[in-house]
């Protein structure tokens, strides 16, 4: 049915190359039987959505082409994310259209999984539930992610009518210990919003809000508009981590303290601003408060944490006297044994300095206070080890992965006698059921949830679920409910009713259209609980010796694949780690002394072992983690997940403790230590970094706040170059460029440029998946990806300035594009016109014209030319990129290229078409803004600006002229039409 | 040939003792036509099976993609582009030594000339080869050609690739004319002393020479004016293909000096491979009559001039990207010598520059043995130029997040091979059925026969 | 007595050769051939023959070429103007290269149209008093002529030491 429909709308609109049909594939292109009466051939439309790839919850905005979902863009009406997309987010296409899905229900048998009909396999739930709530209370469990608004509320009930509340809300990531760290403050168990744009000084304890902390896209944005420079200002942000990663590239200032005493070194902080009387309390709260922090000397504090007295004092003194400022505790500092103490101690000195209310708020409801805590699932595990659970259902959430191997999830859910998953992909907890029912992916399915206080987010489908066979988690338990002879759900018959529960028409089509019911939460007032002082500081204690080689494992979430879910997804998987730029594999960093000593270098397989186990990972020695510890990404490791996951790289969670919890009952991700031992062995690490030092070449600049207020800038090698020479160099291209203009070239065209503001760009790499989904971009594989030929055609580039010896450098990102030179050095050696200069100032690239001499791509300076080493683009090649349906992605505005031509970023030359085309047929004038490329789109720092140059009102003109603006390379005298806005940074005092 | 202007003068006596007479040098080169041994067809077998990998080789690259080579971004030209000019390279001695040499009169011409215009056409057609192997689409190669087409595109004029498809075309025909041009007199007098099928075949390749006055009288002509167009043409190719590089904005390929630098080096390679070639010809067919020790010497004191200006650029190079202070020069020569592809750096130094200057020495010049060892090294040498200034050149641009190394892989190396054999093929073919050997030049270099007494 | 349009002498030495020209001239005779195994400036000398005019040809085929190679760069640049790297349409120095190599091409080409033009190539017939021996180590001169004149002339190759003379 979906085959014909699609070949249908093929038909109409003509995408069938497009999407990759061979035409010797025989299929016939078909006229459409029925019209659709909202479907123009043609033209996109957009279905308004929630994100569900992490539980932040961004709004999207699906949009779809001839009933196919080929894109995701931000939501700009959505307050959370406001319009703005991750690398994540952007990938649920790829979950959505996964070859590997779960297109059928099965049934596990001693000879393996077996197709079962779905309604034999409702009979057998029903059957089981039945008898599990006959047999008493609380047998049946029901498991999902974090979850909220109606269909909660709905598995609640329904998990009720079996007589059972067993409810197992589970995260890899739940953030226990700021809940808990609130309770013992503030009385408060909720995590509180916080409020980046207007800090003027941000401290973070090891919170990677930019990466995967609680909202990074919204956190982004926020983030951006605060630490950007403009109009001579710009927020400070101090990193407090032991190890280095993306969130601490932004950062004025790297302190790395050891590993556990982040909430030592807040107290410390605390301590020394009221020491120095900045303060903001009054009354008993202040001697409380003022008599608790006399317990924290300085030199103390130095000696523990390692962290120098002037700094901290420095620290506490800047951080006072920014007001508002915004102290973060997250990521490591809150996943050791002291976890809780840390981010009790992060609230005290938000608390003291009086951003409590201001930068940090409380509400009434948090989005996280019912999500369960580590603890609450070893809980559960045991019951099952004790046979106290007959029936459990796991929907949308992975244990067997997420939950150290030590917990014994494995074993205790085996002897659950009816296991059932509610799974669109088959990951390792699907794996051990005895039941898999094929569920809809999140861009298929009706949902509300409630990511922010005052926020009802709506989840609505973009289309037709891909696979007949699948059905939604809530449509089943209905459907297995009716079976068992319970009503629930109070008369609603499918998920979509129980989303339209007690909505009236009008409301729900206005959600629907605008995303959600969006409306300003009121402020929870909070006071410090007179009895703070119960949560003072204890070191954390690490498993394993401390003597010898002994190393600190920090476990961090991938910022590319969060808890593992990511893992399917080849975006994902080719998207370089933000920070070390490897892609597809696992490795341990190890700071250079240590590699010394142990005598290991990049690509040296070492097994890393802890007492609670081992694995083997390839090194790559880095500078932004501590001598004494190393650090591993989660995410990786899968034994099952689908072919892009499967058997590839390591978990590190397989080397911590069951039983390694804080005082709020999470998983301390931070709490073994390990020994690297050589293997002998070697691999190749999978990065695209070639050089990590750009060599004083200007091609990522940056200047100091104070340079940046005295209008000084960082000059590049150009600078050499005499005014003379420039001028001359100048006269002699315009009059080239004279001679240049003729027929259309001579017409008054626009000239489309971009600027990047590196003050704001995070180098999150969000842009490079959007540019993936948009311009249909091969995933090349692990192989490929080792030989240097990744196809992405925006990268991220990052150099290491300064000494990395210490703390004391810094890192300068760049996003690298085609620049859309106006003297492009790839145009003029091409003998057969494939790389020609459009008249409105792009590098076109003809595909059909291009016979692959790669003259261009040998003679671009930027080396922003990908040429088709494979045929990525024919069906049925050994290197078909676009396996069936990920084909159904492909973006009918853009060629698929084939085999053997050169390809390139061109400014998303198909929307400004578009735009153009659509201003036309509406009779009005191109404005700027109307035309905006997938990479500027998604933007979350919003640090991309489009438009047309020749417009002197447009932002990009105005952007340009700014006194940070430069161009990578310029002495080359290539006139690039993307302008740079050098990054400034904060150094000493803010 | 003749041109009625001053005669060339033997330079000296052809050798010692008694000159072979017009009848020996007919009968002598003709025997080298004679049907070939075993040996020959073992030679013939060996480069058919090479020739047939190489084919393989391509095919397999057609079917999967460039993907199969070890190109490496943004290392995107590498053995190929390498080999195309090592090939074009070697071409360029057989004009040289052929039209040069005959518009100076130089007399040592007469023994070799022939040998090196075959191998020069030959070259011409290995060359020509890789810029298609090259190509990621090579089945639209044809698009680079400017002829009306539904496409309404025509060539690029202003692209390197464009010029280098008119020199090389041009060369092509032009260093064949000349090839067939001076073959026809040879031709008519193996015509003579031959029957049945080739007898038909060469008084079709010979036009039906006659050696008449009037024919003579034109062709002389002729054949000055072909060698006034070859010369400047072998300068202008090779500068063509240098400016391939030389026309980039590529650190270590943007320089003025490629032009000379690259045609000295042709020079250079070309004469390597004539002497490679002609030593073991010399041994097989008994030639040493008529190519001699003496014309070895001259070739290899070409060499050693055109090695000279070889280091002597070189040099430059290094100099001037530590004078032109440009850092982007300057890291990428520094790279070159000491980085990651030094041992390839260094295989050219050596083979080009130091040991051909074991030829200052006459008594090395003038053993047979030591030159064909040189010779080879040479060969080898002037591949591995190409080699560095192609891969090292990319693999360390301006870009340095996207610094890389690459390596051949099995299909460019079975290419490679491939093209030697497709070279040999044309050789052997060639020297079974034309006169290695321009009979009619070496007797007007000879003492012209004359009766005992004359009138009577 | 035959009806023979010529007499062909077969001489073993150049000098014997040149020395029946050298006669054959004194007597006034116009019509007559030389066949030689490799041009000799004696026989050159002794026939002086007025310069070719093949280098006509070269010279026109080389202007046509230059001309051609220029016009068609420009032509077909301006047929469908596509800027690259901010280049003139017509840009003179690269146009140069082209119109260089269809110089030498057409040049080259014209000139060996102009060669067998005038040496009367292909000549694939049999030509009078031709005998193979002419391309190995003989010099044969070819008088034609009534009998009167072919009378002398045998007595002139006879003289000048023609190893053998005969009819054609």
């Amino acid at each position: 049915m979906e085959r014909r429909r699609f070949l249908q709308v093929a038909g109409v609109a003509g995408i069938g190359v497009a999407a990759g049909c061979a035409p010797t594939s025989g299929e016939r292109l078909l006229p459409y039987v029925n019209e659709s009466d909202d479907l123009i051939p043609g033209i996109p439309e957009f279905y308004a959505s929630t994100c569900r790839e992490c539980p932040a919850g961004c709004g999207i905005q699906v949009k779809t082409r001839e009933a196919r979902a080929i894109k995701v863009e931000g939501n700009p009406a959505h307050p959370v994310g406001h319009g703005r997309v991750c690398a994540r987010g952007q990938a649920a296409l790829q979950g959505l259209y996964d070859p590997d899905r779960v297109k059928q229900p099965w049934r596990r048998t001693a000879r393996g999984l077996e197709p079962v009909t779905w309604d034999r396999a409702i009979e057998q739930i029903a059957t089981a539930l039945g008898a599990a709530a006959a047999s008493g209370a609380d047998r049946v469990a029901l498991v999902t992610g974090a979850d909220s608004g109606a269909l909660d509320a709905f598995y609640d009930e329904w998990l009720a009518a079996f007589r059972s509340h067993r409810r197992l809300r589970y995260e890899a990531f739940a953030y226990e210990p700021l809940r808990e760290a609130s309770r013992l403050t503030f009385g408060v168990a909720a995590v509180p919003e916080f409020d980046f744009a207007s800090a003027r000084y941000v401290l973070s304890f090891g919170a990677d809000f930019l990466e995967t902390w609680l909202s990074p896209v919204e956190y982004t944005r926020q983030f951006a508009e605060a630490h950007r420079y403009h109009d001579g200002r710009m927020a400070k942000f101090v990193a407090v981590e032991p190890r280095r990663g993306l969130t601490a590239y932004s950062a004025d200032e790297w302190i790395a303290p050891k590993p556990g005493t982040e909430g030592l070194l807040a107290l410390g902080i605390a301590s020394s601003v009221v020491r120095q009387g900045k303060a903001d309390l009054t009354g008993a709260e202040a001697d409380r408060v003022r008599g608790f922090c006399a317990r924290f000397t300085a030199r103390g504090v130095a000696e523990t944490t390692g962290v120098a007295e002037d700094v901290i004092d420095r620290v506490a003194r800047e951080f006072a006297a920014a007001r508002p400022s915004l102290a973060v505790a997250g990521g490591v500092a809150t996943q050791h044994r002291a976890a809780t103490q840390a981010a009790a101690a992060v609230n005290l000195l938000n608390y003291v300095v009086g951003n409590v209310g201001r930068t940090v708020r409380y509400h009434a409801a948090s989005p996280w206070e019912k999500v369960s805590r580590y603890r609450d699932a070893t809980a559960w595990i045991a019951a099952m080890q004790a046979g106290a659970v007959d029936v459990a259902l796991v929907h949308r959430t992975n244990p067997a992965f997420t939950l150290p191997k030590a917990a014994g999830f494995a074993d205790a859910f085996r002897k659950v006698h009816l296991t059932v998953a509610l799974a669109s992909h088959l990951d390792e907890t699907a794996e051990l059921c005895d039941l898999i029912l094929p569920d809809v992916t999140p861009l298929e399915e009706w949902s509300v949830v409630e990511p922010a206080a005052g926020v009802r987010s709506f989840v609505q489908p973009a289309m037709t679920p891909v696979f007949d066979g699948t059905r939604q988690a809530a449509d089943a338990l209905l459907a297995i409910a009716a079976k068992a002879g319970k009503t629930v759900g109070r008369g609603a018959a499918t998920a979509r009713e129980l989303v339209a529960a007690g909505m009236v028409p009008t409301a729900l089509d206005h959600a629907l259209q605008h995303g959600g019911e969006f409306a300003a939460a009121p402020v929870k007032p909070v006071r410090l609980v007179p009895d703070f002082a119960r949560v003072v500081y204890r070191a954390p204690a690490f498993d394993g010796d401390a003597g010898g080689e002994a190393l600190v494992l920090i476990a961090y979430p991938s910022a590319a694949l969060f808890d593992g879910r990511g893992a399917n997804k080849g975006w994902l998987q080719e998207l370089p780690d933000v920070a070390t730029k490897i892609a597809w594999q696992s490795w341990v960093e190890v700071h250079p002394d240590t590699a010394l000593r142990l005598r290991v270098a990049n690509g040296d397989l070492v097994t890393v072992t802890s007492p609670h186990g081992r694995v083997e990972a390839p090194v790559y020695v880095y500078p932004g983690v501590r001598p004494d510890v190393v650090a591993m990404p989660i995410g990786q490791g899968h034994t099952a997940y689908g072919r892009n996951a499967k058997h590839r790289g390591v978990n590190p969670l397989d080397l911590l403790g069951a039983d390694a919890v804080d005082a709020s009952g999470a998983l301390a991700f931070c709490s073994t230590r390990v020994t690297l031992a050589k293997t002998g062995r070697q691999t190749r690490l999978a990065t695209t970094e070639g050089s990590a030092r750009q060599l004083g070449r200007g091609i990522a600049r940056a200047v100091s706040l104070a340079g940046a207020l005295k209008g000084e800038v960082e000059a590049g090698p150009e600078a050499t170059l005499t005014d003379a020479e420039r001028a001359a160099v100048a006269a002699a291209a315009a009059s080239q460029r004279e001679r240049a203009n003729i027929g259309v070239y001579a017409k008054p065209n626009p000239k489309w440029e971009l600027t990047i503001d590196l003050s704001r760009c995070t180098g999150c790499q969000a842009c490079v998946t959007a540019c993936y989904a948009e311009n249909n971009l091969p995933v090349v594989g692990e192989e490929q990806t080792l030989r240097h030929r990744g196809m992405a055609w925006i990268r991220l580039e990052r150099y290491y300035e300064g000494d990395t010896a210490g703390t004391d450098w810094q890192v300068r990102q760049i996003p690298m594009l085609c620049q859309q030179c106006e003297n492009a050095p790839c145009e003029p050696v091409c003998p057969v016109y494939a790389a020609y200069h459009t008249p409105d100032g792009l590098n076109g690239q003809i595909y059909n014209r291009c016979i692959g001499t790669r003259y261009c791509a040998a003679n671009c300076p930027y080396k922003v030319r990908y040429f088709n080493w494979w045929d990525y683009g024919t069906v049925g090649d050994p290197y078909f990129a676009f396996v069936e349906p990920l084909n159904w992605q492909l973006n009918p505005d853009v060629t698929v290229r084939t085999k053997g031509v050169m390809e390139k970023c061109t400014f998303c030359v198909q929307r400004i078409r578009f735009a153009q085309t659509d201003a036309k047929v509406r009779k009005r004038e191109l404005a700027d803004g109307d035309i905006t490329p997938a990479c500027a789109q998604t933007c979350p720092a919003e640090a991309i600006v489009f438009g047309d140059a020749h417009d002197p009102s447009s932002l990009v003109s105005r952007l340009k002229q700014d006194a940070r603006g430069y161009h990578a390379l310029g002495m080359l005298n290539t006139k690039p039409g993307v302008t740079y806005l050098e990054r400034v940074i904060t150094q000493g005092e803010a | 040939m003749a041109t009625l202007a001053t005669p060339i003068p033997p330079a000296a006596p052809l050798h010692a003792e008694a000159p072979p007479s017009y009848a020996d040098t007919t009968r002598d080169i003709i025997a080298t036509l004679r049907p070939p041994g075993r040996k020959y067809y073992v030679g013939m077998a060996f480069v058919l099976v090479g020739l047939a990998f190489g084919a393989f080789c391509w095919g397999y690259q057609l079917r999967y993609g460039l993907g199969v080579t070890g190109y490496q971004p943004p290392i995107f030209w590498g053995t190929y582009i390498t080999t195309f000019v090592f090939w074009v390279g070697i071409a360029h001695s057989g004009t040289l030594i052929s039209a040069i040499l005959y518009l100076f009169r130089s007399g040592w011409r007469t023994a070799v000339y022939r040998t090196a215009e075959a191998m020069t056409v030959f070259a011409v057609m290995t060359a020509g080869l890789f810029p298609i192997l090259h190509l990621g689409r090579a089945w639209y190669a044809y698009w680079v050609f400017p002829y009306p087409n539904f496409r309404g595109v025509w060539s690029n004029f202003r692209s390197p690739l464009v010029w280098d498809v008119f020199a090389i075309s041009t060369y092509l025909t032009v260093s064949a004319t000349f090839l067939l041009m001076g073959l026809i007199p040879d031709v008519a007098a193996v015509r003579d002393r031959s029957l049945g099928w080739r007898q038909r075949l060469y008084s079709m390749v010979s036009f039906g020479w006659k050696g008449s006055d009037r024919e003579w009288h034109h062709f002389g002509r002729m054949y000055l004016y072909l060698a006034g167009f070859a010369t400047p043409l072998v300068l202008s190719v090779h500068s063509v293909v240098s400016w391939d590089f030389a026309m980039a904005i590529v650190p270590g390929w943007h320089a003025t000096i490629f032009a000379p630098y690259f045609v000295a080096g042709a020079i250079f390679s070309g004469c390597g491979m004539v002497i490679t070639i002609l030593v073991p010809l010399r041994k097989a067919f008994h030639l040493e009559r008529y190519v001699q020790v003496r014309h070895f010497e001259s070739l290899a004191k070409v060499i050693l001039l055109t090695a000279s200006i070889v280091a002597y650029a070189y040099a430059t190079e290094y100099f001037i990207a530590w004078y032109s202070g440009n850092p982007f020069e300057r890291s990428s020569f520094y790279n070159r010598a000491f980085g990651q592809y030094w041992w390839a750096t260094w295989i050219m130094l050596t083979c080009n520059a130091f040991i051909p200057q074991l030829l200052w020495f006459k008594k090395i010049r003038t053993s047979i043995p030591t030159l064909f060892v040189i010779s080879i090294f040479i060969n080898i040498g002037m591949w591995f130029e190409r080699f560095v200034i192609i891969v090292t050149g990319l693999s360390h641009e301006y870009e340095p997040w996207q610094w890389s190394y690459y390596v051949p892989r099995w299909p460019e190396l079975g290419i490679l091979v491939g093209s030697f054999c497709w070279f040999s093929m044309w050789f052997l073919l060639f020297i079974k059925f034309f006169p290695a050997v321009a009979i009619s030049e070496i007797k007007e270099s000879l003492p012209p026969p004359v009766q005992a007494g004359g009138r009577r | 007595m035959s009806a023979a349009t010529g007499v062909v002498g077969v001489f073993g030495g150049v000098d014997a050769a040149v020395a029946a020209i050298e006669s054959l001239k004194a007597r006034g005779y116009a019509n007559y051939r030389v066949y030689s195994p490799t041009p000799r400036p004696e026989l050159a000398e002794a026939l002086a023959r007025k310069e070719s005019p093949v280098r006509l040809f070269t010279l026109f085929g080389a202007l046509t070429g230059t001309a051609f190679g220029f016009f068609y760069a420009i032509a077909t640049s301006l047929d469908w103007p596509l800027v690259t790297g901010g280049k003139p349409i017509v840009s003179w120095p690269p146009f140069v290269v082209i119109g260089f190599e269809t110089t030498i091409l057409i040049g080259a080409l014209a000139t060996v149209a102009g060669m067998f033009l005038f040496a009367g190539l292909p000549k694939l017939g049999r030509a009078p008093g031709y005998d193979p021996r002419f391309s190995d180590d003989k010099f044969g001169v070819v008088a034609f002529g009534g009998p009167a004149q072919l009378a002398e002339a045998r007595e002139i190759f006879a003289a000048s030491g023609a190893e053998e003379v005969k009819d054609v």
